[in-house]
């Protein structure tokens, strides 16, 4: 990839990332699975950047977190609350409108 | 456990220490870390480890992502950093030479502390002195950053702002000013071979009458020689470089020299007889003329400091 366009896809990333994992955190999940889910989906999250974000969305209550030790390996489940789901409404709203925009000024050249 | 990731795990909580939420951070890492090296690589061990640790990313660069992202001087600041440095330095420096003639302790607490000097002393101590005047500044701005208002800070013009700092002179007229300056130079030093001093009554070096006693002379020519080669000096590296970091250390080493040379005592220095109620006279003159001169020069080496920090900024 040209290293312009990957420079802007990573700021790009920052706000995608947190649309992305409100959306996927319709069921619970674990970081891993996230990471997987995302891959299979044919896009990229870096791993070292996941955790933080979860992080930053569990201080501010937007998602919740428990510790799960019954399987053979402990992991963090991660669920979104009902503010998070309303901040998850929000910003898939303003990213439809952003959409909207960027096709209909494509359409019109 | 693999020592390969209690390592990297280790390198991480340094990075991190102070965190209260570290060991839980730890933890998520590495259950992230066993989960894929068994999924992806079919089970953990030090090969498999090796490549999800460095899929994961340095050690570093991962604590980083946890940490507040604030900056500690906010970009809108930074360049006041080397302004008002440079302007409290060039003060801190002004001080300094008269705290080394007028032999005095300057204090301003907790702000300033000018102890008095020797002209040796006063060369060390500039330099601490320096990075104290930056510290205070970053202070000032540190807890302008945490206290998120939008300060509008004032941004000094007196005679330093850059724009009105000229472009360093062509090299033709570096090249007349060294050749000026050397003939200058070279003269004052085959005066001093030959009699000891450069301060004449007459122009006569045949029969000279000299102005100053032997001693007071001999001190006194080998402050302003100095002062000379020094000038010489800065005009000779001036030819092949444009740098404001030439002027900046001919600047401070003036300084220096006439710190020195304030600091001579006049009142028996003289090989004439001087009337005694022309003295005082002839010793506020002298002192007046050299302050100025030292007024001139600091102004000039802040000029070149500012000079020098905008640089670096622009740079950054």
């Amino acid at each position: 990839m040209d290293p312009e366009i990957g420079n802007f896809e990573t700021e790009m990333n920052r706000g995608f990332l947190q649309i992305l994992v409100l959306a996927l955190l319709k069921k619970e999940m674990y970081g891993y699975a996230m990471v997987r889910t995302i891959r299979d989906m044919g896009y990229e999250v870096e791993e070292n950047t996941l955790y933080p974000l979860l992080r930053r969305l569990e201080k501010n209550g937007w998602v919740t977190s428990k510790w799960d030790v019954g399987e053979d390996r402990p992991r963090k489940f991660y669920a979104i609350t009902d503010r998070g789901r309303s901040l998850r409404s929000g910003l898939l709203g303003i990213w439809k409108k952003q959409d909207d925009i960027l096709k209909r000024i494509m359409k019109e050249r | 456990m693999s020592e390969k990731l209690e390592a990297y795990l280790e390198d991480i909580s340094h990075f991190l220490s102070g965190r209260a939420e570290r060991e839980e951070i730890l933890s998520e890492i590495r259950s992230h870390i066993l989960e894929k090296a068994e999924q992806e690589y079919g089970g953990v061990d030090d090969a498999s480890l090796d490549k999800v640790i460095a899929a994961y990313g340095p050690a570093r660069r991962v604590a980083e992502k946890y940490l507040d992202g604030s900056p500690i001087v906010a970009p809108a600041y930074k360049r006041y950093l080397a302004r008002y440095t440079a302007l409290l330095f060039a003060f801190h420096s002004l001080l300094t030479v008269f705290a080394v003639v007028f032999k005095k302790n300057f204090v301003l607490f907790p702000f300033l502390f000018m102890p008095n000097l020797g002209v040796g002393e006063a060369l060390m101590y500039l330099p601490t002195a320096f990075l104290a005047d930056l510290g205070l500044v970053f202070l000032v701005l540190y807890f302008i950053t945490q206290s998120k208002k939008d300060i509008k800070l004032p941004w000094p013009k007196f005679a330093v702002d850059l724009d009105e700092v000229k472009p360093p002179k062509r090299a033709v007229w570096n090249i007349l000013g060294f050749v000026a300056m050397l003939a200058v130079t070279d003269f004052a030093l085959y005066l001093f071979y030959k009699h000891h001093t450069i301060f004449f009554l007459n122009l006569d070096f045949t029969a000279p009458r000299l102005l100053l006693t032997p001693e007071a002379g001999r001190r006194i020519s080998l402050i302003v020689i100095a002062m000379l080669a020094v000038g010489t000096a800065g005009l000779f590296a001036k030819i092949f470089t444009s740098s404001r970091w030439v002027d900046a250390v001919s600047n401070t080493i003036s300084l220096a020299l006439i710190g020195l040379l304030l600091r001579q005592p006049i009142d028996n220095a003289f090989a004439v007889a001087i009337p005694e109620r022309l003295l005082p006279k002839i010793k506020f003159g002298l002192t007046f003329a050299l302050l100025f001169i030292a007024v001139m020069v600091a102004l000039d080496l802040i000029k070149n400091l500012v000079a020098i920090g905008r640089k670096r900024l622009a740079r950054q």
